[in-house]
């Protein structure tokens, strides 16, 4: 019983906020004159509502899925690694680069090498903050924060420098060679980079369900003095944490780069980027990891369903992000807790009910 | 190398982030961490330099601009102290807000930026002081610099002195320390976190006034471009003191100064230069914090 009920708070926590920030999302829409139900309508009528435009919809909630779990591990240890977005786009420029380098090579082998190279560009992105957090307990936000805008600043240079596509009408790099190009599966917008995430998931699921490390980040994360006093090397679990989440992250940046966009470009990840959509996945799924890929695949109906309307009415697609920022800001708090009177009242008249029926 | 527009460029970008620091200062000591200085700043920018355009006149404008910015600091008070939100997940909701209101206001405007040129005149706003502007070499550095420049310096002091000789300050220093201990006194912690996140909340305006209205009578999309984190990085090396954070703050201004004149003479790499302050701030912090942690014999992994 009692799980039942945490578990239904947990739904509806994520529930109101997102009902208060689209609220809040309507009255704008309605301020700047144009109607807040069709917009809506345009938003998820073709992306959840359509089978194809649902396929899409997946495609592009693969990498959501992924930075959302990068950063939802991190959670879970009380580490806020607000540097996915600098390890996505890390990732995701050099995989791009041994995309275009080698030509010619198995397509297997090909894919192998570009996905390797991201993960590990990601991991050693993501090192920096977490030995500089482990060993010399430097803050770690303001630490990958900073990064981020040094990732950003170095990669528009080597784009725009060494490894600039002359030919290309715009600041970009040359595209990546078809061996490493994830096709598509059977004309839908899938590509192979759905499976590889789906795989990857059920992994960090059992490892952070049923393993030794699973365990012992929690518990670093509920009390990082306990778990120390009862012998973890709690240094070493900031570092594994850290690397998992940049690898995480830096498979998101490869996987789009091979399956999406086939070039780095300066918008490589969108306005907010990736890792930022990442975070608000994390907090919606309440970081479990059901709760991740729903949000996921909500919240990349949300952006993709963006497009259109900016196509179909004249509501400035940025207002996906301003719904995004509040939800976050109202998913920062719990709209009611265990100890709310008026949810309190349902459930014991739930119970009572509950109760008599027992007795008849 | 011309050493007196560096340090010219130093002082005029060393004033915003010192503001940042002056104001999120009090928030760090409170004990809240208050990560939306940036987004704050941003607000502070645009709504200054929007309400200008609409309104046509400066004060009007800046005014308008510090009273919404201050709108946007009693919703992370709110949500933070009242509703006991997490308050990292809070400010990067309101950075994350910040960053998409104003692209959203512009594109419904129909325009990239917003330019006040006709009604803010830039080269007016520069005030040459007296007899020190006759100096060599050093007047032609500390001179002509707009009105809220020289705050930020001044307010260096005004807020050592508030932080050390006031009652307020010795109140935000109790409640930071021990919160407990606040409340068994008598002080009502609640109202003094307020106050300190207000606090951060004006002088992110006046950064932002500063950033946008005074220098460039501009707007454009991100301009703020993670000072306001740079600010945080400095009150984290400061702990908490604002001539020391100060200092850093200036530290951070020469770094971009320094990015700014190595651009001009250097060649097509001369973006990694844009890159510095960053480095920069991730090296002191490291600095600043193997030395706090030099002499520390505690036991136990505390997460802070």
């Amino acid at each position: 019983m009692r799980k039942g009920k945490m578990l239904l708070l947990d739904i509806l926590n994520s529930l109101l906020p997102l009902l208060s920030a689209f609220g809040i999302g309507a009255i704008i829409i309605i301020l700047i004159g144009e109607n807040p139900l069709t917009t809506y309508n345009i938003m998820f009528g073709k992306t959840l509502f359509e089978w194809n435009g649902f396929l899409k919809t997946l495609h592009f909630a693969s990498p959501l899925i992924l930075t959302g779990l990068a950063i939802a591990i991190t959670f879970k240890a009380s580490i806020f690694n607000m540097g996915v977005e600098g390890q996505l786009l890390v990732g995701g420029f050099f995989a791009c680069v041994i995309g275009f380098c080698f030509e010619g090579l198995n397509p297997v082998v090909h894919v192998i090498f570009g996905l390797l190279t991201g993960i590990t560009c990601g991991m050693i992105f993501a090192l920096i903050p977490a030995i500089l957090k482990a060993y010399f307990k430097v803050n770690e936000i303001v630490v990958t924060l900073m990064l981020n805008y040094a990732a950003i600043e170095i990669l528009r240079i080597l784009t725009q420098t060494i490894y600039r596509d002359i030919g290309s009408g715009y600041v970009s790099t040359p595209t990546v060679a078809g061996s490493i190009m994830f096709n598509r599966i059977g004309g839908t917008r899938l590509t192979l980079f759905f499976p590889i995430t789906i795989i990857v998931f059920v992994i960090m699921y059992i490892v952070f369900k049923k393993s030794r490390l699973g365990y012992e980040v929690t518990a670093v994360g509920k009390n990082p003095e306990f778990a120390e006093a009862s012998g973890m090397n709690i240094k070493r679990k900031i570092i594994y944490i850290m690397l998992i989440s940049g690898a995480l992250s830096g498979l998101a940046g490869a996987g789009y780069m091979f399956s999406e966009k086939f070039k780095y470009t300066l918008d490589f990840s969108g306005n907010p980027g990736l890792g930022w959509d990442g975070m608000l996945i994390a907090l919606l799924g309440r970081c479990s990891p059901i709760g991740i890929i729903i949000a996921a695949i909500f919240y990349s109906s949300l952006k993709t369903g963006g497009d259109s309307i900016n196509i179909f009415t004249n509501v400035p697609k940025e207002i996906v992000s301003v719904i995004q920022g509040l939800t976050i800001l109202f998913l920062s708090i719990r709209f009611i807790n265990q100890n709310t009177k008026l949810f309190g009242n349902i459930m014991a008249r739930f119970d009572s009910k509950k109760k008599k029926n027992e007795e008849v | 190398m011309d050493f007196q527009r560096i340090f010219y460029i130093m002082l005029s970008n060393s004033a915003p982030i010192i503001l940042c620091v002056l104001g999120g200062n009090y928030a760090h000591i409170a004990g809240v961490l208050n990560i939306s200085l940036e987004g704050m700043m941003l607000i502070g920018a645009f709504a200054s330099v929007l309400f200008v355009s609409v309104t046509g006149s400066l004060l009007k404008g800046a005014l308008i601009g510090i009273i919404i910015t201050l709108v946007f600091g009693l919703i992370f008070a709110f949500m933070c102290i009242t509703q006991k939100g997490n308050p990292i997940i809070i400010g990067l909701a309101i950075n994350l807000l910040a960053f998409s209101i104003t692209p959203f206001i512009l594109k419904v405007m129909n325009t990239s930026n917003l330019n006040v040129n006709n009604i803010v005149d830039v080269a007016g706003l520069k005030i040459n002081i007296p007899l020190i502007q006759d100096i060599p070499f050093i007047g032609q550095i500390v001179s002509g610099h707009p009105l809220v420049t020289y705050v930020s310096f001044i307010g260096i002091f005004i807020m050592w002195t508030i932080m050390h000789k006031t009652k307020f300050g010795i109140y935000v220093r109790v409640v930071g320390e021990n919160e407990d201990a606040a409340y068994s006194v008598g002080i009502n912690v609640n109202k003094i976190k307020y106050i300190a996140i207000l606090i951060g909340a004006f002088c992110s305006a006046l950064a932002g006034i500063n950033l946008a209205l005074e220098k460039m009578a501009l707007f454009t999309n991100g301009m703020t471009a993670g000072i306001g984190f740079i600010a945080l990085a400095a009150i984290f090396c400061g702990s908490g003191r604002p001539g020391l954070s100060s200092l850093y703050a200036i530290l951070f201004g020469l770094a971009q100064s320094l990015a700014v004149n190595l651009n001009i003479s250097a060649g097509p790499v001369s973006g990694l230069f844009k890159t510095l302050p960053y480095f920069v701030i991730v090296i002191i912090l490291s600095v600043a914090s193997i030395i706090q942690n030099k002499n520390n014999r505690m036991r136990g992994f505390k997460n802070e």
